[in-house]
């Protein structure tokens, strides 16, 4: 007598957030959107919305430990925590500059175990970077990949170009700057803005506020100096037109005291510039110590400056 | 944008220093100016340069005086260049009260005696940098620098009848031209 046993499992899928390697934070949540997306439409699968699988946060704390969910535990105890029957995990590794490595596993939480796994090469800029998405996303779901994606690649191709070229016209193709100079660059520019970008915030918002405490010190120093200043003017002009002799002896004292006042205050400005400098100076060089290396480590742009071509226009980006 | 212009004043006023107060004493109406040691008499303006047959005016200034009760001036000129023609009082002997003045001509020189008038609250003033007189004088048609100097008999009294101490006598000349 022979008895079948079937396995009976639901068709709940988690997309975890791909880890980007050497390519920006957006453009790696973007991309894992997109599988989402792709697999959603697909109608195999139903995907957890990013929200939801975004509330457990794998990468965090990302500047002291930069793993991935990558081994079955993880992935499983992860998928269980979700409450989902189905997870994938996987990362976006640039290899040069125009190639890249997309590596994709599919997890079955509810039999522990690793179901797939898809490796796709892609040579291109993020339009192909998509498309790939969009491919493993039929993998995925053990679905033939079909024609007409190849002709929406095209397409995707030849506006990519056309924006390519605009922007070669413009001349406005930055160089890659490592990531510790950027740092260094941005804290320079804003104290502690590089620390923050590289998630040291406690040091970033310190080195901040010690610097707008120095400044706003500076700025109550200046507003005093101006008002002795102005009232030493004030006197020393009565003392150089005056001709009585009595009004002169009293302007006399009047006149040293506010050019003390103010001598006293620039001093005070001129040491809180000193020390407002130094703590500047180690700011920078901090920034550029904490930042990970390129290796390691590719978050937003505290803020930047780029060129808009929609707007025809140069724009500062902050991001927060 | 705003933003940009923000950190852009703060490195302006960073990198900029604000201006030191540099000052002279260089008026030369300033008693510090004049080489007197107080307390002491002198005239003011100490140069005065005029024309023949015109008007002007001149103080005798007390610096840094005690408190006095009266006072004899006795200044010496050029009788004859120079024709006084009035004396007022300045704010040294003055309180709720004008003082009472008293004016002498004696060839080339001129006494002025001025007292102070007590009041309810103080029988003599307290002192400091004032003018005790102003001569408004008139020049004749004899151009030329005519001096000016205090006589030996000049002297302040206090409420006392003691003698107020005096350094310096200062010296005066008048430019006509």
């Amino acid at each position: 007598m022979t008895k079948s046993v079937s396995l009976k499992t639901g068709n709940k899928m988690a997309v975890l957030k791909f880890e980007g390697w050497s390519i920006s934070n957006p453009l790696a949540s973007f991309l894992t959107e997109e599988l989402r997306k792709t697999i959603r439409e697909l109608d195999v699968f139903l995907v957890q919305d990013s929200g939801i699988t975004n509330q457990v946060n794998i990468f965090l704390p990302r500047s002291e430990d930069y793993w991935a969910c990558w081994d079955k535990k993880c992935a499983i105890d992860l998928g269980r925590r979700l409450k989902v029957n189905y997870v994938i995990a996987g990362n976006i590794q640039k290899k040069d500059e125009d190639n890249f490595l997309i590596s994709g596993r599919l997890f079955s939480v509810d039999m522990e175990m690793l179901m797939n796994e898809f490796v796709v090469n892609s040579s291109g800029i993020t339009d192909s970077l998509l498309l790939e998405m969009k491919k493993m996303a039929f993998n995925v779901s053990g679905l033939s990949i079909p024609d007409s994606i190849y002709a929406e690649r095209s397409i995707i191709e030849t506006e990519v170009e056309e924006k390519q070229k605009r922007q070669r016209i413009w001349g406005l193709q930055f160089p890659s700057i490592p990531n510790k100079v950027k740092a260094l660059m941005m804290s320079t520019v804003l104290p502690g803005s590089g620390q923050i970008w590289a998630e040291k915030k406690y040091p970033g918002y310190s080195f901040m506020g010690i610097e707008s405490a120095l400044g706003i010190s500076a700025w109550i120093a200046y507003k005093q100096y101006y008002s002795s200043w102005g009232d030493f003017e004030s006197n020393y002009n009565a003392y150089q037109r005056g001709t009585d002799p009595r009004e002169l002896l009293d302007l006399r004292p009047k006149v040293i005291k506010y050019a003390q006042e103010t001598a006293r205050y620039n001093a005070f400005m001129k040491n809180l510039r000193t020390i407002g400098f130094s703590i500047w100076v180690v700011n920078m060089i901090h920034a550029y110590l904490v930042t990970p290396g390129d290796d390691f480590f590719d978050g937003e742009y505290f803020f930047d400056v780029e060129y808009n071509n929609d707007e025809n226009q140069f724009q500062l980006n902050l991001n927060f | 944008m705003k933003l940009l212009r923000i950190i852009l004043l703060l490195y302006l006023f960073i990198i900029n220093a604000c201006e030191e107060a540099i000052y002279k004493f260089d008026n030369v109406n300033d008693p510090f100016n004049m080489d007197l040691e107080p307390p002491a008499l002198f005239f003011h303006p100490s140069e005065i340069k005029t024309f023949v047959n015109s008007n002007d005016s001149l103080e005798v200034y007390g610096y840094k005086l005690d408190s006095s009760a009266a006072a004899h001036l006795e200044i010496i000129y050029d009788y004859g260049s120079i024709i006084v023609d009035s004396v007022s009082p300045g704010p040294f002997f003055q309180n709720s009260n004008d003082p009472i003045e008293v004016v002498v001509e004696d060839g080339n020189k001129i006494h002025i005696y001025l007292y102070y008038l007590p009041d309810l609250m103080m029988d003599q003033n307290t002192g400091g940098t004032w003018s005790l007189a102003k001569i408004y004088f008139s020049t004749t048609n004899a151009a030329g620098t005519y001096g000016l100097e205090f006589g030996s008999n000049t002297k302040l009294r206090n409420a006392e009848n003691d003698s107020v101490r005096i350094n310096t006598f200062g010296i005066g000349s008048i430019h006509v031209q």
